[in-house]
C-alpha cells in the first residue's frame, strides 16, 4: 500500500495547492484593484470583459489577432475575460460593488440594449463617460447607431456588434412566414412556433405588427401587444419561449417558425438551406451589444481601444469572425478584397433599406417596473 | 486519547467543528443577509430599505400558490419515479455486479460529468417531434397523432428524474452494499420466499438509503428551474423559475428573497412530516 | 419461467443503463460531426478533426482544466468534512444535534440563485477577490450536505460489534477507526466523493456568481451557446467521461489482478440477532 504519496504529502501539497491558487487572487486584489482605478493617464492593462466567441481568434496559433494588433501598435496589454452570458445575470453579478461605489476591476464590459441594462447603468451613474478626444474614429460609427434613446449623445457607449431580431422558418415545414401575424395567427403553424423571452424583441415585433412604434411605447400600446401574445400562448399557437434554444428544434422541424436573431440564421443555414431568415413585413427589431467603462476602470485605456475598434480594417476583421452586424462604417469595403462572400453577406453587411426597417426598443419602457412585470407573467412568472 | 475519554463532549465537537464552521461562516452569514434582504422594501430604482416588511412573504404566498404547489408535485414525481428506477438497478449493481461494482456507479453518475446543457441538448434530439421515439408511442397510441413530448409536464418532470437520478441511486447503493447476503440466505433456511425474503429483509435495511435517495433529490428538486427553462412551457413554470425571474429581470431582491425563504420553510415543513412518517432514527440515526 | 426470473434483473439493469447512457451516446456520436456552422444539430459528415483540435475553440480547454481542478480539490476536502459530520451525527447524543440535522439539509433547499448572489456579498463585504478560491469554497459549501446524507446512510445501521471487537482486541479509538471503521464505510465515502464531484463539475448558477473573471466549464458553454455550441464541447464533455470510465476499469482490473478479494473487510461475526428484523418468521 505504500506508494510514492503517502497521506501526509498528499494533506501538504493539497494545502500548498490552495495557497498557491489564492495568492494569484490575492495579489490581484493588491494590484488590480476594486475601487479608483480611474484617472488620467492610459495604463499599460486593459481589462475588458465581453461574450464568449465575441472577438476575432485564430484557430491555428491560439491567438486573438486584433488584440495583439493593439498591444503592438498601442503597448497596451488586454486582460481579457469571456465572462458575460447573459446580461441579467452578469447584471447581478456586477450590482453588488457598483452599488457601494467600487468598481469591478474592468475597463471596458458589454451589455445588449435591448435589456434594461445599458439605460440602468447609465442613469444610476454606474458607468464612466468616453472621453471622445481619444476616439477620433468615431466619425466611423454608422448613422443607424448615432443616437440611441438609452444614451442620446453617446456620451457613455459605443456599439460592439449588432444583430437583428426577425422570423426564422424551417422550409420543409411550412411555407414562407413573413409576417409576424402569421406567426400568432395562421392555424398552420399551432403550437410549432416560439418567440424570445426577450421583451423587446417579442413585443417590439408584436407591437409593429399592430402598427405601433416600439421606440416610443405607451401603456395602451404595450398592452395591445402584450394581450395578443397572451392569446396566442393560451390558444396552445406559441409553444414556448427561448433563448436561442430553439436552434435545434427549428433544424429538426419541430418548429415551423421562430422569432430568432439574425446572427444564429447565418450559421444554421449554413448547415441547413431549407432554412430561412427574414424581417417581418412590417418591420423587425435591431439590438446592439454596446462597451460601457464601468465605473473605476480606466476612461483613457477604454477609449483608446473603442478608437482602435472604429478603424475600418480592424472592424473588417472582426466581422469577419464573428459575423454580426458590425457598427463601423467602411468594413464591408475593408473586407471585400479579402473575403468577399462575407462581405456581400446581407445578414452581416444589411444594406440600408433593410437597416431602415428595423427598429429599437424604447429604453425607458424597458425600465418600467409594470411592463417588466407583466411580460414576466407571460412567460410563466 | 485520555483528553477525549475525559471530556465526551470533545469528540462530537471537533469532528463537528470543520463543517459547521465551514457552513456558519459561508452559509448561514449568507442566508442572514437574504433574511435581511426579505425584510426590506422598495424598488431597485429607489433604493431599497429595511422595514420589517412581511408583506413580501404574504405577498409571496399568496402570488405564486400554483407554482409552489407545481414544483411540489413536479419533484415528488420526479423524486418517486427515480427510486422506482434506481432500485433495482442498484439492487443489481450491489448484489450482482461482482468486482465491477465501482464501475457500475461510476456510469450512473457519469452523465452528470457531461454539461448540463449538453445533456439536455441530446434529450432535446432523441425526443423530437420528428424523431424515433415519438413516432413509436404514436404509432402505439400513447400519444395522438400530432403528440409531443417536448415542452410539456411530461418533459419537464422526465428532465428533472434524469438529472436527479443518480441522487436517489448512490445513496440507495450505500445502504443496499451493506446488507450481508447472508441475512437473506438464513431468511430462505427459515422458508421464506424470495419476495417475503426482499420485502421483510432486504427492504426495510435499505431504509436509510431510501430516505437519504428521497431527501437528496426531492430537496433540491423542488427548487429546480432550469428544466422547465428548457423543456417546459410557461404553465410549466416551477418556484425557481419565478425566484431566477424577481433577482435577474426585475432586480426585486426582497421579493426573490422572501420566495426562497417560504420554499425553504415549506421543504422543512415536509422534512418534519417525513421524519414523524419514517421515523426519525431514520431520518436522522 | 425461473430462467426468465434468473435474467429479468439483468435484462432490467441493462435498458436502466442504456436510459442512462442514451444521450451520452448521442454527445459522443456528435462529437465527430463535421458542422459547415457554428451549431452542432444537422449531422453532415465524419471527422476525426475535432478530437485532433479539442482546443480549437478559444478558452476552452482553460475551462476544462479548471473545472477538473476545482471539482478535484473539493471534493476531497468536502468529502472529508462530510464525512466527519455524519459520524459525529450519528454517534454522538448532544444538544443541538437535531439543529445541525437542520443545518445540513438547509443549503440543499435553498435555491442557488440567491444563494450564489448571497454568497457574492459576502465575500464582497470580506473584501474577497472572486475566481477559483471563492468558487473552490462555494463549492465545498454546497456539496458537505450531499456528503452527509449520503454517509449518514451508512452509518445509521452501521454494526458496532466489528470496532467492539477490534477494541477488545487492544486497539485503540484511532486504529480501530483506521482498520475497521473507514473500510467498511470507503464504499459510502466514494460514492459520496462520486457525487460530490459530479456536482462540483456541473455547477452552474452558484459558480458563475462567485467566479468573478474565472472560466469553468458549464459556465463556458453556456456562455458560448449563445453564438456556438462547437463539436468540440462535446469532445471535451465525452472525454471527461470516458476517462472517467477508463480510470475506474483499470482500478478494477488492478485490484483482480494484485489477488485482492472483492471485499477485503473481516466479514461480519455471525450470529448478529439485531439485524434480523423481528417479522423473518413464518
Amino acid at each position: 500500500m505504500t506508494t510514492g504519496l503517502t497521506r501526509r504529502t498528499l494533506v501538504q501539497r493539497g494545502a500548498a495547492g490552495i495557497t498557491l491558487l489564492s495568492l494569484p487572487g490575492l495579489l490581484a486584489a493588491c494590484g488590480g484593484g476594486g475601487g479608483g482605478g480611474g484617472g488620467n493617464e492610459v495604463k499599460d492593462v486593459l481589462r475588458f470583459s465581453n461574450w464568449p466567441l465575441y472577438i476575432d481568434f485564430d484557430e491555428k496559433t491560439k491567438k486573438r489577432p486584433t488584440l495583439d494588433e493593439f498591444t503592438a501598435k498601442t503597448g497596451i496589454k488586454v486582460d481579457y475575460f469571456e465572462d458575460i452570458n447573459d446580461n441579467a445575470s452578469y447584471f447581478g453579478k456586477i450590482q453588488g460593488p457598483l452599488s457601494q461605489g467600487r468598481g469591478i476591476d474592468r475597463d471596458i464590459i458589454v451589455m445588449t440594449d435591448n435589456s434594461r441594462f445599458p439605460k440602468l447603468l447609465i442613469d444610476k451613474g454606474w458607468v464612466e463617460k468616453l472621453d471622445k478626444s481619444k476616439i477620433p474614429n468615431i466619425s466611423n460609427l454608422i448613422d443607424a447607431q448615432q443616437s440611441p434613446s438609452f444614451d442620446p449623445d453617446r456620451s457613455y457607449s459605443l456599439p460592439w456588434q449588432s444583430g437583428m431580431t426577425g422570423i426564422a422558418w424551417n422550409e420543409n415545414v411550412t411555407g414562407p412566414v413573413t409576417s409576424v401575424g402569421q406567426l400568432l395567427d395562421d392555424p398552420k403553424l399551432k403550437g410549432k412556433v416560439t418567440m424570445l423571452t426577450e421583451m423587446a424583441d417579442s413585443v417590439g415585433l408584436v407591437m409593429l405588427a399592430n402598427g405601433d412604434d416600439p421606440s416610443k411605447v405607451t401603456d395602451a400600446t404595450f398592452n395591445k401587444a402584450i394581450d395578443r401574445i397572451t392569446k396566442a400562448v393560451d390558444s396552445g399557437q406559441i409553444r414556448r419561449f427561448t433563448g436561442n434554444d430553439y436552434a435545434q428544434p427549428l433544424t429538426k422541424g419541430d418548429l415551423a417558425a421562430v422569432v430568432g436573431w439574425s446572427g444564429d440564421a447565418i450559421q444554421l443555414l449554413a448547415d441547413n438551406p431549407k432554412l430561412k431568415w427574414e424581417l417581418p413585413q412590417d418591420g423587425g427589431m435591431i439590438w446592439t451589444d454596446n462597451m460601457l467603462i464601468p465605473k473605476g476602470g480606466s476612461v483613457p485605456t477604454a477609449s483608446t481601444y473603442m478608437d482602435f475598434v472604429y478603424d475600418p480594417t480592424v472592424a473588417a476583421k472582426i466581422a469577419a469572425y464573428v459575423n454580426y452586424v458590425t457598427p463601423v462604417k467602411g468594413a464591408k469595403e475593408a473586407l471585400a478584397a479579402s473575403d468577399p462572400k462575407t462581405a456581400q453577406n446581407p445578414l452581416i453587411f444589411p444594406d440600408d433599406a433593410t437597416l431602415a426597417k428595423t427598429h429599437s426598443f424604447d429604453a425607458t419602457a424597458l425600465n418600467n417596473e409594470t411592463y417588466i412585470a407583466a411580460w414576466q407573467k407571460v412567460l410563466g412568472a | 486519547m485520555r483528553v477525549l475519554h475525559r471530556h465526551r463532549w470533545l469528540t462530537p465537537a471537533l469532528l463537528l467543528l470543520p463543517g459547521i464552521a465551514w457552513l456558519a461562516i459561508f452559509f448561514l452569514v449568507p442566508l442572514g443577509f437574504l433574511g435581511y434582504q426579505s425584510l426590506q422594501s422598495g424598488s431597485f430604482d429607489t433604493g431599497y430599505s429595511f422595514s420589517w416588511h412581511f408583506a413580501n412573504f404574504s405577498d409571496a404566498i399568496s402570488s405564486y400558490d400554483t407554482q409552489l404547489i407545481r414544483s411540489f408535485v413536479y419533484a415528488g414525481v420526479a423524486t418517486v419515479v427515480a427510486l422506482l428506477i434506481s432500485y433495482p438497478l442498484v439492487y443489481w449493481i450491489a448484489f450482482r455486479s461482482g468486482r465491477w461494482k465501482n464501475l457500475f456507479l461510476l456510469l450512473i453518475v457519469a452523465p452528470l460529468f457531461v454539461t448540463y446543457l449538453v445533456r439536455t441538448l441530446a434529450w432535446l434530439n432523441i425526443l423530437a417531434d420528428e424523431g424515433p421515439v415519438v413516432g413509436i408511442l404514436r404509432a402505439i397510441h400513447v400519444l395522438g397523432s400530432d403528440g409531443r413530448i417536448l415542452a410539456t409536464s411530461v418533459a419537464v418532470v422526465a428532465g428533472i428524474t434524469y438529472n436527479f437520478l443518480p441522487f436517489m441511486a448512490l445513496p440507495l447503493y450505500v445502504s443496499l452494499e451493506q446488507i450481508d447476503p447472508r441475512l437473506l440466505e438464513a431468511a430462505e433456511d427459515l422458508y421464506a420466499s424470495k419476495r417475503q425474503a426482499f420485502l421483510r429483509v432486504t427492504l426495510p435495511l435499505s431504509a436509510p438509503g431510501i430516505v437519504a435517495g428521497t431527501l437528496l433529490t426531492f430537496i433540491p428538486a423542488a427548487g429546480d428551474f432550469i428544466n422547465a427553462q428548457l423543456l417546459g412551457t410557461p404553465r410549466q413554470f416551477m418556484v425557481g423559475n419565478v425566484i431566477q425571474s424577481k433577482f435577474l429581470e426585475l432586480i426585486d431582491y426582497p421579493a426573490a428573497a422572501a420566495l426562497s425563504f417560504v420554499l425553504m420553510a415549506l421543504i422543512l415543513a415536509g422534512l418534519l412530516l417525513y421524519a414523524r412518517v419514517v421515523g426519525t432514527e431514520r431520518l436522522t440515526g | 419461467m425461473r430462467r426468465i426470473r434468473k435474467h429479468l434483473l439483468p435484462a432490467y439493469a441493462t435498458l436502466a443503463f442504456l436510459y442512462l447512457l442514451l444521450p451520452i451516446g448521442v454527445v459522443i456520436f456528435f462529437s465527430f460531426n463535421n458542422p459547415t456552422g457554428r451549431f452542432n444539430y444537422v449531422w453532415e459528415g465524419f471527422t476525426f478533426d475535432n478530437w485532433v483540435h479539442w482546443d480549437a475553440v478559444p478558452g476552452i480547454r482553460d475551462a476544462v482544466v479548471t473545472s477538473l481542478q476545482l471539482a478535484a480539490i473539493s471534493t476531497i476536502v468536502a468529502t472529508a468534512i462530510g464525512t466527519l459530520v455524519a459520524l459525529g451525527i450519528v454517534r454522538h447524543r448532544f444538544r443541538g444535534r437535531s439543529l445541525v440535522n437542520v443545518l445540513v439539509f438547509l443549503p440543499m433547499s435553498t435555491p442557488e440563485i440567491v444563494l450564489g448572489a448571497s454568497l457574492l456579498t459576502l465575500f464582497l463585504n470580506m473584501r474577497i477577490v472572486t475566481g477559483f478560491v471563492t468558487i473552490f469554497i462555494a463549492h465545498v459549501m454546497f456539496i458537505i450536505s450531499y456528503v452527509v446524507v449520503t454517509v449518514k446512510a451508512r452509518l445509521i445501521d452501521f454494526d458496532r460489534h466489528l470496532e467492539e471487537a477490534a477494541m477488545d482486541l487492544g486497539a485503540n479509538e484511532w486504529v480501530t477507526f483506521r482498520k475497521i471503521t473507514l473500510p467498511l464505510l470507503a464504499p459510502a465515502i466514494l460514492s459520496a466523493a462520486l457525487l460530490g464531484f459530479a456536482l462540483s463539475v456541473d455547477d452552474f448558477v452558484i459558480t458563475y456568481f462567485v467566479s468573478g473573471g474565472t472560466t469553468t466549464f458549464p459556465l463556458f458553454v453556456w456562455g458560448a451557446a449563445r453564438v456556438s455550441v462547437p463539436p468540440q464541447v462535446n469532445v471535451i464533455a465525452s472525454a471527461v467521461f470516458l476517462v472517467a470510465l477508463l480510470v475506474m476499469a483499470a482500478n478494477v482490473v488492478w485490484q483482480i489482478r494484485s489477488g485482492r478479494r472483492e471485499d477485503e473487510t473481516l466479514p461480519p461475526a455471525l450470529p448478529v440477532p439485531e439485524q434480523l428484523p423481528q417479522a423473518v418468521t413464518r
